[in-house]
C-alpha cells in the first residue's frame, strides 16, 4: 500500500522555530505502522523545506519537496504530484501550526482529486480487499470505527499514537527530492497571522462577593462537567451509574 | 630431581599455560576499535595506580584489602621466588619462599572465610566458590615443598605430598585465567596501564563524556566490536566483587539494573557464540526476559540479545558503581555508548523520553516552554541581564530548574543573597538555552552538541568573570563538557560561592532554628566534580549540627533524578528518592540540605512524615535573615 503524508511548514508554538507539526508526525507513524517505512512518501509544497526535513528524523524515508514562491497556492502543485504518484492513501494533519497550513487544505485537495475524506483518524488497520478500517476520534474520548474503500484522504487526530522520536541517523539516511514548480496564482484569501496563544478556559463564576471556597467550588464543578463522584460504591451500583452516564452522553444507545 | 625443583618446574609449566590462555583471551579484544594509548606512561604508572588508587578503593573494606594483599602478594611473590629458589637451590631463598606461601595460605583461608559458611549476596558463586580451595591447596602444598627444601629435605615425604597438593591447586588457578575468576589478575593489570581515562589516576575529575563524532558511519555502540579495545579489556578486568551492585541506586530500587551483571554480560558478549548462562552472581532485579546470546559482531541490546533496553534506561548515571569499582571499570561510559546507539541510530528511547528531546530540539527547552519564561520565577526581583557585549563579574546560569516552582524559590533566595552581598551578577535571560545535559544522558548527542555550540556562541559575545549556577548538571556540562566545543569557563557552584561570601563576612549569618541538618550530595557535584567540602563548610558556618547520612560525600547515594531517569521512568519495586529519604530520616535530622534542582524535586516528591527539604541557598538566606534578630537580642 502506497501512502503519502502531507507535511506543512510548522513552527513551534513557544520558540517560533521551524518545527514539524506533531500531528503530522503522528500521521507518519500511523502510515509506517500500516504499510512499512518503504511505502511512505512525504510531500511538502512551500518555499523552504526546514520543518518538513526534520520529519526524515522522525521516520520518513523519502520526502518530495515542491519548491514554490512564498504566497503561491500549493493546491494545484500538490494535486498534480498526487495524481502522478497515485497513492492508495493520503494522510494529513487535522490542523497546521503556522500560516495557512493544514486546516482547509485536505478538504480542498480531496475535492480536487475526487477522493473521499475522513477527518480525525486515531488508528488505522488494513481491511479486506482494498478497504481500510479507521478509528475516528470523536469528542470526549469517544471512538467510531469506520470502514472505507481506498483510495481516500484522511486527516489525523492528536489522539493517535505518539510520534516516533527524532533519530539523528534516520535524518541522515532520509532522501529529499526537490522539484521546482511553475508559479501558481496566489492563494485568494487575505489572512492575518497572529502569535499562538493558548485559549482561555471558560470557568463558571461564583456570585460577586462569594468566598474563596465558593469561587473554587464554582470553578472546579464547572470543570468536572456534571459527573457524579461515588466513593467506594457497590460494584452493581457503580456499573449502573457508568451505564447511565454512557447512555446520557450518547455512547450507548438508550434502552427501548 | 628434588621436590623443590619439581615445584619450580610445575610453576614454570603453569605460567606458560596461564600466559597462553591470557593471550587467547586478549585476542578477543582485537575485535574492538583502535584506541590511543600512551603505553610507556601507562605501564610505568601501573605500580602507583595499583598501590595507591586501587588500594584506596579496596581499602574501604580493610578485611578485603588484607585478604587480597595476602592472597595475591603471597601467591605471586611465592611463585616467583620458588622459580628463583629452584634455579639456585639456595636454602635461604627457599625459606623466604616458604614465608610468602604461608602468607598466601593465610590469604586463601581468608578468601574461604569470606565465602563460607555463607556467601554474601553481592559475591558470585560457581567457580568463585572453588577459589578458596584452590588457593589453600596451592598455598599449603607449596609451603610444604618450600619448608622441606629450606630444611634440607628433613620432611622428605611431606614435601612430595605438598607437591601433589600444589600442582592441582595451581593448575586450577592457571586454567581460570581465560574465562574464570583469575582473569581479573592479568586483565586488571593491563587495564590499569591502558585505562581509557588515565587522568583519573592523577587526581583530576575525569568525568566528562567524550563527544561523539557525528560524521561516523555508526553512532554509538551496537556490538562489542564497536567498543574501543581497551573498553573490552576493562570489562574483562571485573572480579565480580559486587561492590557496584550494593552502591547502585537502581539495583536498590528493584529496577532491572545490576552494574556487575551488566559488565559480565558485556564481557561475555565479546566471545563468539556467547551465552549468559555461566553467570553466577545476583541477577538484574525484576529482570526482563532476554535471549542471552551474543558475539563480537552481534547486537548487545534487545530482547533477542544480551541486555534488555530497560536495563540501559534504568541508570541514573550517578557513577556510584564507578566510584566503588576496585578494578577501575567505567560502567557509565559503557552505558552511555550503548544509549547513544539506541537513540541516535534506532530512535529506541523510552516512550516518555521522546517528548522532552523533541521539545529540546525545536524549542531549546525540554518542557517546550518559552525561553523568556525562564526568569518568571524572579517576578518583582529585578534581575539584571547580561546583554551582548556587556560585562558582569558573575554570570548566573539559571538552568532548567528555573521553570520549576520549587527550585524557583531556591533561585529567589540565591538572587536575594547575591544582592545583599553586593555581587555584580547578571543572567542571560531568554538567551540562555538548556545546557543539554538531559539530551546527552539520554544518548541524544546531536541535540547536546547543537545546544553546546549555541550556548558557547552566546557566551562568547559577553564578558564575565565566572559562571555561577545552582544546578550541578549545568555546572558539569559548562565546566567539563563544553571544553570540547571551545567553551573554557570558570564555573562555580552556588555552595562554593556562598561559602566564599559568608567566610569573607559579606553575608552576616545568624543561627538557624532547626539545629540538625544532613546534607545530600548531588552526584554531579560530589562524584563528578569532587566538591564535597564547600557545602559542608557552608553548613558549619551557619551554626547547625551537621549529621552525615549512612552514605555521603563521594560515596553518596543518588536521588534518582539524573541521567534522564525521571523521564525514562523504568518500573521497579521502590522509588530511589524514597530510599534516600529513608537514609536521611535515619539520621534524625529535621532538614535535608540539597544543592541541586533534581535532588530537590525528587526528595520533595517523597510523601509522608519526613525531614524538610531545603536548598543550601534557602538555608543561608534563613540564617542571614535571622542575623539582625540575633544581634538585637544580644
Amino acid at each position: 500500500m502506497k501512502i503519502v503524508v502531507l507535511f506543512s511548514a510548522g513552527r513551534h508554538p513557544a520558540s517560533g522555530a521551524p518545527c514539524p507539526v506533531p500531528v503530522e508526525l503522528q500521521a507518519l507513524r500511523l502510515a509506517r505502522d500500516l504499510a512499512g517505512a518503504d511505502e511512505v512518501i512525504g510531500l511538502h509544497a512551500g518555499p523552504v523545506d526546514g520543518a518538513p526535513l526534520d520529519a526524515l528524523g522522525h521516520g520518513l524515508g523519502r520526502l518530495i519537496h515542491l519548491r514554490m514562491a512564498q504566497g503561491d497556492d500549493p493546491l494545484p502543485a500538490l494535486a498534480q504530484v498526487l495524481e502522478e504518484l497515485a497513492p492508495d492513501l493520503i494522510l494529513a494533519g487535522r490542523i497546521g501550526q503556522g500560516g495557512e497550513d493544514g486546516g482547509l487544505l485536505p478538504y480542498a485537495l480531496a475535492r480536487r482529486l475526487g477522493r473521499p475524506i475522513l477527518a480525525d483518524a486515531a488508528s488505522l488497520g488494513a481491511g479486506d480487499d482494498g478497504t481500510l478500517t479507521v478509528e475516528q476520534a470523536l469528542p470526549r474520548g469517544a471512538r467510531r470505527r469506520v470502514v472505507l474503500r481506498l483510495p481516500a484522504l484522511l486527516t489525523v487526530h492528536p489522539a493517535a499514537a505518539p510520534a516516533l522520536p527524532f533519530t539523528f541517523a534516520a535524518a541522515r539516511r532520509g532522501t529529499v527530492e526537490r522539484r521546482d514548480i511553475a508559479p501558481a496564482p496566489a492563494a485568494a484569501s487575505e489572512m492575518e497571522e497572529r502569535a499562538y496563544r493558548p485559549r482561555p478556559k471558560l470557568i463558571a463564576r461564583a456570585a460577586p462577593g462569594a468566598s474563596a471556597a465558593e469561587r473554587l467550588k464554582a470553578a472546579t464543578q464547572a470543570a468536572s462537567s456534571g459527573g457524579r463522584l461515588l466513593v467506594d460504591p457497590a460494584p452493581e451500583e457503580a456499573a449502573r451509574e457508568i451505564l447511565a452516564h454512557l447512555r446520557g452522553i450518547g455512547v450507548l444507545r438508550r434502552r427501548g | 630431581m628434588s621436590v623443590g625443583a619439581g615445584l619450580a618446574f610445575v610453576i614454570l609449566g603453569l605460567s606458560v599455560i596461564a600466559a597462553a590462555l591470557a593471550a587467547r583471551r586478549a585476542r578477543l579484544w582485537r575485535a574492538g576499535q583502535p584506541a590511543k594509548i600512551d603505553w610507556v606512561a601507562g605501564l610505568l604508572a601501573v605500580p602507583k595506580r595499583y598501590l595507591v588508587d586501587v588500594h584506596h578503593v579496596v581499602g574501604r573494606d580493610p578485611s578485603a584489602a588484607r585478604m587480597h594483599a595476602l592472597a595475591a602478594g603471597g601467591l605471586l611473590g611465592g611463585s616467583g621466588l620458588a622459580l628463583l629458589a629452584g634455579l639456585t637451590g639456595s636454602r635461604l631463598v627457599w625459606a623466604a619462599t616458604a614465608l610468602l606461601f604461608a602468607l598466601a595460605l593465610a590469604g586463601g583461608l581468608l578468601v574461604g572465610g569470606r565465602r563460607y559458611p555463607r556467601k554474601p549476596a553481592r559475591l558470585s558463586g560457581g567457580k568463585f566458590q572453588l577459589l578458596p580451595f584452590a588457593l589453600v591447596a596451592y598455598g599449603a602444598g607449596a609451603l610444604l615443598v618450600a619448608l622441606d627444601a629450606a630444611l634440607g629435605h628433613a620432611l622428605a615425604p611431606l614435601g612430595w605430598i605438598g607437591l601433589v597438593l600444589a600442582a592441582p591447586g595451581g593448575g586450577w588457578l592457571a586454567f581460570q585465567i581465560g574465562r574464570g575468576p583469575m582473569r581479573h589478575a592479568f586483565a586488571g593489570a593491563l587495564h590499569l596501564a591502558a585505562h581509557p581515562r588515565p587522568a583519573r589516576f592523577d587526581g583530576v575529575s575525569e568525568t566528562a563524556l567524550v563527544p561523539l563524532d557525528l560524521g561516523a558511519p555508526r553512532l554509538g555502540v551496537a556490538t562489542p566490536a564497536d567498543f574501543a579495545w581497551n573498553r573490552l579489556l576493562g570489562f574483562d578486568a571485573c572480579i565480580q566483587c559486587g561492590r557496584c551492585e550494593t552502591a547502585c541506586p537502581a539495583f536498590a530500587a528493584g529496577q532491572p539494573l545490576n552494574p556487575k551483571r551488566l559488565i559480565q554480560d558485556l564481557a561475555t558478549a565479546m566471545q563468539p557464540g556467547a551465552s549468559n548462562k555461566a553467570y553466577t552472581g545476583s541477577p538484574y532485579p525484576n529482570a526482563r526476559p532476554v535471549a542471552g546470546i551474543g558475539g563480537p559482531d552481534l547486537p548487545i541490546v534487545g530482547a533477542g540479545a544480551m541486555i534488555h533496553p530497560d536495563t540501559l534506561w534504568s541508570c541514573t548515571t550517578c557513577r556510584a558503581c564507578v566510584e566503588e569499582c576496585p578494578m577501575m571499570i567505567e560502567h557509565v561510559d559503557a552505558i552511555m555508548d550503548l544509549r547513544r546507539f539506541q537513540t541516535q541510530e534506532l530512535g529506541a528511547l523510552p516512550e516518555k523520553a521522546g517528548r522532552p528531546l523533541a521539545e529540546l530540539r525545536y524549542a531549546d527547552e525540554p518542557g517546550g516552554r518559552a525561553l523568556a519564561a525562564r526568569t518568571d520565577f524572579a517576578a518583582g526581583l529585578d534581575l539584571p541581564r547580561l546583554r551582548e557585549g556587556g560585562h558582569a563579574d558573575i554570570l548566573l546560569w539559571l538552568g532548567e530548574g528555573a521553570y520549576d516552582l520549587r527550585h524557583g524559590r531556591t533561585l529567589r533566595a540565591l538572587v536575594a543573597l547575591l544582592k545583599r552581598a553586593g555581587v555584580d551578577f547578571a543572567v542571560l535571560g531568554e538567551e540562555e538555552r538548556d545546557c543539554g545535559d538531559l539530551a546527552r544522558r539520554l544518548g541524544d548527542e546531536d541535540g547536546f552538541q547543537r545546544l553546546a555550540r549555541a550556548n558557547v556562541a552566546t557566551l562568547a559575545r559577553r564578558s564575565f568573570g565566572r559562571i555561577l549556577t545552582a544546578d550541578p548538571h549545568a555546572l558539569h556540562a559548562l565546566r567539563n563538557e563544553y571544553r570540547a566545543f571551545g567553551g573554557d569557563y570558570e564555573v562555580i557552584h552556588h555552595s562554593a560561592l556562598l561559602d566564599e561570601l559568608v567566610a569573607a563576612g559579606r553575608l552576616p549569618v545568624g543561627a538557624l532554628a532547626e539545629a540538625r541538618v544532613t546534607y545530600h550530595d548531588p552526584c554531579y557535584l560530589g562524584r563528578y566534580n569532587g566538591e564535597i567540602d564547600a557545602p559542608r563548610r557552608l553548613l558549619d558556618r551557619l551554626g547547625v549540627a551537621r549529621v552525615e547520612m549512612e552514605r555521603s560525600g563521594r560515596r553518596s547515594m543518588c536521588c534518582g533524578g539524573g541521567g534522564g531517569a525521571p523521564v525514562s521512568d523504568i518500573e521497579g519495586d521502590a522509588r530511589i528518592p524514597d530510599l534516600r529519604m529513608g537514609q536521611a530520616k535515619a539520621t534524625g535530622a529535621g532538614i535535608v540540605a540539597v544543592a541541586c534542582p533534581q535532588c530537590s524535586a525528587m526528595l520533595e516528591g517523597v510523601t509522608g512524615e519526613r525531614p524538610a527539604v531545603h536548598d543550601l541557598a534557602e538555608l543561608v538566606l534563613m540564617a542571614v535573615e535571622a542575623a539582625p534578630v540575633a544581634e538585637a537580642a544580644r
